[in-house]
C-alpha cells in the first residue's frame, strides 16, 4: 500500500491496488479491463470452490463439538445424578465404571438439542426484519438494488429474495430466510448511498451467499445448541449447590447412598463442566459465525468473479462511524459487519461474531484480488 | 431359520449398494434438472434484452439524428436475434453476438450526448440494460457451474458408474469466442 493513484475520471486518489475508483466507481486499470485474458488467468487462479469446501468442513467439524459438548454434560450430570439418587453405592474405585444414568444423559441431551433445533427451524427468521425495522421496497424506489439482487440470484441459481431497506446512515447489511424460497435481503440507505454498483454486488454477494449457503439454518442450529447448554450448566449449577452443602440433607432424607470420596471428586467434575461447558459452546457458536462469514465472503467471489468490490466495500464498511441503531445479540450474527462497533484484530476476537475486517480483505485477496 | 452373521453382513451391504445407488442417482437427475434449467435462464435473459431494445432506440432516437447508420444497425441485430429466439445456442449465438457488437457501439457514442445521460428515462433504461447485460453474464456463469458440477459427478467415481448404468452424459459448457467477452461498456455516472 501506499502508493496511489489517480482516477483519470474525477481525480480521486485511490489506492494503486484498487480496481475501480473509490468516487465514481470507474475501472482505474484500463489495461486489466481492456484485456478479457487477465480476467480468464486471474480466474484461473481463484480458488473459491475448494475455499467454501474448507469452510464447510470447518463448520460441520463445530457443529458436532457443539454437540459432543452437549452430550458430555449430559452424561456428566447423569453420572451424579446417579450417585447422588441412584441405588448403587458409589466409592473412589467403582465410580469410573460407566454410568447408566450418564449414558441417558447424554442421549437425553442430544435428542432434545436436535428436537428443539427442527422446533426452532418452523419461525424466527422473520425476527431480524421486524427488530431492525427494515421496510419492503418496490421495484420502482430501489431499482438498482433489486437489479443487483437479481443478479445475484440468477448467478446462484436460487428464486429472488425480497427486498429490504433499513433507514440509517450506518453501513450494513443483512440476509435471512431458513429455505432458499423464502429469503430477504435488507441493506440499510448509508450502504446505498456510499457504494457504487459494484461494491454493492459485492455485499449482495455476500448475503445471497449467506442465503445459498443456508447460514440461517447452522445459526439457528447453533444458537439452540448453546441456549440448551447453559440451560443445562444452569441445572447442574443447582445439582451441585444442593449436594455441596445440603449433602447431608440428601443423606438425613433417607437415601443417603452418596459415597464419600467418590462423590466429591464426580461432583468436582461436574462442578468444571457446569462452569465450563457454556463458556466454550459460546466460543464454539462465535467460531461457527466467523466460519460462515469467510465462507459467505467466498460464495460472493464465487458469484461475482471480482473480488475488488466486495473488498473495496468491506474497506469502505471498516471506516464507519454511525452506529446501528436496530442491532442486539440475537441478531448480530446476521449482518455483514459487526453492527456494534468496529472490532479490532487483537481485542476481544474469540467472542466475535465477525472475524477482523483486515482478516477478510487479506481472505478475499487470496482469491485473486491481488 | 436362523441368519449367519456372513448373511447378515451381505444383505446390509446389498442394502447400502441399493441406497447410495438411488442417492446418487437422485442427484444426477437434480443436477441435469439444474443444467436444463440454468440453459433455459439464458433464454429468459436474453429475451429480457430483446426487449428493452425497442424502448431505448425510441428514447435516444430524438438525440442521436446523426447516428442513424448505428441506431439502423442496433435495430437490425435485434430483429436478426429475435428470429433466434428458442432454437437453442448455436443459432442464437451469432446473432446475439452481432447485437452485442452494435449495442457496444450505440453506447459508446452515447458518450457523446450529455444530454441523454441527464435524461432521467435514459438512465433508467441504461441502468436496465447494464443489469440485463450482467444478468445474461451470471446466468451463463450459472449454467457453466452447474455443468461442472454435473460433470463432476459424471466423471468421478464412484458416480459414474451409476451415471454410465443410466445413461447420464456430459453436459457441454457454454462458450464464446473472444470477441463478444469483451461486453458492451455501460457507464452510468
Amino acid at each position: 500500500m501506499g502508493a496511489t493513484i489517480q482516477c483519470p475520471d474525477c481525480g480521486a486518489a485511490n489506492s494503486a491496488r484498487a480496481a475501480s475508483c473509490r468516487l465514481c466507481g470507474d475501472p482505474l486499470n484500463a489495461t486489466a479491463a481492456a484485456q478479457p485474458g487477465m480476467q480468464q488467468k486471474m480466474l484461473r487462479r481463484t480458488d473459491f470452490v475448494s475455499a467454501a469446501r474448507a469452510n464447510s468442513r470447518a463448520t460441520t467439524r463445530l457443529v458436532l463439538l457443539l454437540l459432543f459438548i452437549g452430550g458430555l454434560m449430559g452424561y456428566v450430570l447423569g453420572w451424579n445424578l446417579e450417585i447422588f439418587l441412584g441405588e448403587t453405592a458409589w466409592e473412589l474405585d467403582t465410580i469410573w465404571f460407566p454410568s447408566a444414568w450418564g449414558a441417558w444423559g447424554a442421549t437425553l441431551m442430544i435428542a432434545a438439542s436436535l428436537l428443539w433445533t427442527l422446533i426452532a427451524m418452523k419461525q424466527g427468521d422473520r425476527i431480524v426484519l421486524r427488530i431492525t425495522g427494515a421496510r419492503q421496497v418496490d421495484r420502482d424506489d430501489e431499482p438498482i438494488l433489486h437489479n443487483v439482487v437479481e443478479e445475484m440470484a440468477i448467478a446462484a441459481g436460487i428464486p429472488k429474495p425480497q427486498v429490504y431497506v433499513i433507514e440509517t446512515e450506518a453501513l450494513n447489511a443483512f440476509a435471512t430466510g431458513l429455505t432458499l424460497r423464502r429469503s430477504a435481503i435488507g441493506v440499510t440507505r448509508g450502504l446505498l448511498d456510499t457504494l457504487n454498483r459494484d461494491e454493492l454486488q459485492g455485499v449482495v454477494g455476500h448475503e445471497v451467499g449467506h442465503i445459498v449457503n443456508l447460514d440461517m439454518r447452522y445459526a439457528t442450529a447453533v444458537s439452540t445448541l448453546v441456549g440448551l447448554i447453559a440451560l443445562v450448566a444452569d441445572t447442574a449449577w443447582r445439582v451441585v449447590y444442593v449436594s455441596g452443602r445440603g449433602g447431608g440433607r440428601v443423606r438425613t432424607s433417607g437415601s443417603g447412598r452418596g459415597g464419600g470420596g467418590g462423590a466429591a471428586v464426580a461432583l468436582l467434575i461436574l462442578f468444571l463442566v457446569a462452569a465450563l461447558a457454556p463458556v466454550f459452546a459460546k466460543l464454539v457458536q462465535m467460531a461457527v459465525s466467523r466460519q460462515r462469514e469467510f465462507l459467505a465472503d467466498a460464495t460472493s467471489v464465487r458469484l461475482t468473479r471480482n473480488p475488488h468490490g466486495l473488498m473495496s466495500a468491506l474497506g469502505k464498511l471498516s471506516q464507519q462511524a454511525a452506529p446501528f441503531p436496530g442491532a442486539n445479540r440475537a441478531t448480530q450474527h446476521l449482518f455483514i459487519v459487526n453492527p456494534f462497533k468496529h472490532f479490532p484484530e487483537k481485542a476481544s476476537r474469540l467472542m466475535a461474531t465477525h472475524p477482523p475486517l483486515e482478516a477478510r480483505i487479506r481472505r478475499l485477496s487470496n482469491l485473486g484480488g491481488e | 431359520m436362523e441368519l449367519k452373521l456372513g448373511q447378515i453382513i451381505v444383505i446390509g451391504l446389498i442394502v447400502l449398494l441399493v441406497g447410495y445407488v438411488i442417492s446418487a442417482y437422485n442427484r444426477l437427475v437434480q443436477l441435469r434438472n439444474q443444467v436444463r434449467n440454468g440453459w433455459r435462464q439464458i433464454d429468459v435473459q436474453l429475451k429480457r434484452r430483446h426487449d428493452l431494445i425497442p424502448n431505448l432506440v425510441e428514447s435516444v432516437q430524438g438525440y442521436m439524428s446523426h447516428e442513424r447508420e448505428t441506431l439502423r444497425q442496433v435495430v437490425e441485430a435485434r430483429a436478426r436475434a429475435v428470429e433466434t429466439e428458442g432454437k437453442g445456442p448455436e443459432e442464437a449465438n451469432p446473432a446475439e453476438q452481432l447485437l452485442t457488437g452494435a449495442l457496444g457501439r450505440l453506447f459508446a457514442l452515447m458518450e457523446n450526448y450529455p444530454d441523454l445521460k441527464a435524461n432521467q428515462s435514459v438512465a433508467n433504461l441504461m441502468e436496465e440494460l447494464a443489469s440485463t447485460e450482467n444478468r445474461i453474464a451470471f446466468s451463463r456463469q450459472h449454467y457453466n457451474d452447474s455443468v461442472m458440477a454435473k460433470n463432476t459427478a459424471v466423471e468421478s467415481f464412484p458416480s459414474n458408474i451409476v451415471a454410465r448404468l443410466f445413461g447420464f452424459r456430459h453436459a457441454t459448457y457454454f462458450e464464446i469466442d473472444t470477441q463478444e467477452r469483451a461486453a458492451p461498456q455501460v457507464s452510468l455516472r
